[in-house]
């Protein structure tokens, strides 16, 4: 780690972006302790541990985490390391365990924790092990709609601080139903790309037309669904939105149209129909009448490595990702519907996904560029936009004058800057929430 | 090895079972299939499905030995592929737009197919299963081995065998590759 090293990688006043972060060393160090050493961290969803003794293994950054409910139904999220000797301590992907033992000398823990056996400890030790003090490192939990997110900050602000007026746009798609959402997933795979390049590409709806034409084309022909054209996109009336380094896009529009989730067809559309209007009255009351008619949540990104929605970028180095993808679906809608969502998804996203299968030589080539010894010295340009941001009236968050822009991306990098600047969560500053949280969602219900 | 003479003497009766010929006509169907992948003809390919196939690929987990019921992961959950027959047409009409980037400029690929198994059911339809190497080769020094399984569900449509149902099972927990693109 280099001490005291001083980030200024994006000039506010012209866009351009220093490059070299996506592939260097000592700033990728640095990252894995000023960023995911200190922000909360989405790392899975209270469904993927629905019982008492269900476990989830996940990650903070490289960290290896196991998410676990207790015996009393309480969440933990326990790094996987063995305090003897750092094996890790659970080496299954999910299950229902009340401990966790360690396979090089048997020293085990009980799901919250605690070390309770040690081979030994009386022949071998003397009884002189602190046990109390060596069970697995904890990091702070908190929930927000059933998503977990976990901090090894002791000094982080809570959840609610840290999502900020975030989660007004967000609740228009997590928060929505009394029954919340539960997570299908993940599939898993690992992309040769800087993480902050697929950070970065939520709110780059620049480049869906040429990116991803060849997939809106077969859609519109096969599916019925609308076609996709810069035009529209330039013209479109959606916005970003930006709050405490998370990026938003929205739709704003009052036209009482379903939500738009993966599996839309011409075929499919009546479902989302009939659903939409079944549910609005309970929406509403959650959402109030603004949120649950007119604003949509659209592409974001939860800082630093949340993707549109429950989706983990997870650095393995500068130059990979280990990609997550869920799927989340509102638990009470019907059957039918969850279905459609769910191929729907898994047509269009992960691994295999028509759209971002398009994706990723591009990020690739943009990390890679950062490696190369003429290239990494000319800067990014991330100009489109500047100037044209500012507050508006009912919507939180620094909002864009037009869809298409890079506002969301340069705000990135400087929250990027602020936590890599910063001694301390002291010197992280954290937007006041001043949001209109009509209706009766909360954090936890 | 001695050439064969040019006229062959009159063919031998087959010796072979039904379950035998059967193996053989399968067998060259799989082969038939990867050259039409590895030549790039994925219309041809389509052929070979039914109107009403799946075409399925769960996720594999890493679950304890006892646990191995919870490996792969059941229809219903996240899959990394469930694809009707639409869902196919599209992939393979979306090469042709010149913008599919994940595959312009294609994909290299070499399918070897073998490990067959054939099991006749009491419907007419046949479970074959094998085992499959994909090779990927992509742009300039990007390279992937593949390595699994199918399950395919086959039946007799329009006088030839067609795929009706196909369970892709990958040996792997995290795919290495950055995408997958190229079919299986």
């Amino acid at each position: 780690m280099v001490a005291n090293r001083k980030y200024a990688v994006i000039d506010p006043a012209t866009g351009k972006l220093d490059r070299r972060i996506f592939s260097d060393e000592a700033t990728y160090d640095d990252e894995m302790a000023k960023i995911f050493g200190r922000a909360w961290l989405m790392i899975g969803h209270e469904s993927l541990v629905p019982a008492v003794d269900d476990f989830f293994q996940t990650y903070m950054g490289e960290d290896p985490v196991i998410l676990t409910r207790d015996g009393q139904g309480q969440l933990h999220a326990l790094l996987n390391m063995c305090r003897h000797r750092g094996n890790r301590v659970c080496r299954v992907d999910d299950g229902n365990a009340k401990r966790f033992m360690c396979t090089y000398h048997g020293w085990t823990y009980r799901n919250d924790g605690a070390l309770e056996y040690v081979p030994g400890e009386e022949q071998a030790y003397y009884n002189a092990l602190d046990k109390p003090s060596l069970g697995l490192i904890e990091a702070r939990v908190e929930t927000y709609a059933g998503i977990v997110f976990a901090t090894w900050a002791k000094d982080a602000p809570s959840l609610e601080a840290y999502l900020g007026d975030a989660r007004w746009y967000l609740d228009t798609v997590f928060n929505r139903r009394d029954g919340g959402m539960q997570a299908l997933g993940p599939m898993k795979w690992l992309e040769p790309v800087n993480w902050k390049t697929l950070v970065d590409n939520c709110s780059d709806n620049y480049h869906v037309p040429t990116s991803h034409l060849s997939s809106a084309r077969v859609q519109t022909r096969w599916l019925g669904r609308p076609p996709l054209s810069h035009e529209d996109q330039f013209a479109s009336p959606n916005r970003h939105a930006f709050v405490n380094g998370h990026s938003v896009t929205f739709r704003d529009a009052d036209d009482n149209m379903p939500r738009y989730v993966h599996g839309v067809s011409k075929e499919t559309f009546r479902l989302f129909r009939e659903y939409h209007d079944v549910t609005i009255p309970e929406v509403e009351r959650r959402l109030g009448t603004l949120r649950a008619r007119r604003v949509q949540l659209g592409n974001h990104s939860i800082f630093p490595n949340g993707i549109l929605g429950l989706r983990l970028a997870l650095p393995r180095g500068p130059l990979k990702t280990e990609f997550w993808h869920f799927v989340l679906v509102e638990r009470d809608a019907p059957e039918e519907l969850k279905r459609v969502i769910r191929i729907g998804s898994q047509a269009n996203n992960g691994a295999a996904g028509m759209f971002e299968q398009d994706d990723v030589d591009n990020w690739r080539q943009v990390t890679e560029a950062s490696t190369r010894r003429v290239g990494r010295r000319h800067s990014q340009d991330l100009s489109m936009g500047l100037g044209h941001a500012g507050p508006r009236r009912d919507y939180p968050g620094l909002v864009s004058e037009r869809y298409i822009s890079e506002n969301n991306q340069r705000l990135f990098y400087r929250r990027w800057e602020e936590f890599m600047n910063a001694e301390s969560w002291a010197d992280i500053p954290l937007d006041p929430i001043t949001a209109h949280f009509d209706g009766t969602a909360t954090m936890r219900s | 090895m001695k050439a064969k003479p040019a006229r062959a003497a009159a063919p031998r009766p087959a010796m072979l079972t039904e379950q035998q010929m059967l193996w053989l006509e399968l067998m060259q169907f799989y082969i038939g299939e990867a050259w039409l992948l590895d030549e790039r003809k994925f219309k041809e390919w389509l052929d070979l499905f039914t109107d009403d196939v799946l075409y399925f690929m769960p996720r594999r987990k890493n679950v304890l030995r006892r646990e191995m019921h919870r490996e792969l992961t059941p229809l219903g959950d996240l899959a990394i592929l469930e694809e009707d027959r639409r869902y196919l047409e599209m992939r393979v009409a979306r090469l042709e737009t010149g913008m599919a980037w994940a595959e312009d400029p294609p994909s290299r690929t070499r399918h070897l197919i073998g490990n067959l198994e054939v099991n006749p059911l009491e419907n007419a339809e046949v479970e074959a299963r094998t085992a499959f190497l994909v090779y990927r080769s992509h742009l300039e020094t990007d390279h992937q081995l593949l390595s699994g399984c199918r399950e395919d569900l086959l039946c007799r449509a329009e006088g030839r065998w067609k795929v009706r149902r196909r369970t892709i099972v990958l040996d792997a927990n995290v795919l290495l590759d950055k995408n997958l693109s190229v079919f299986l």
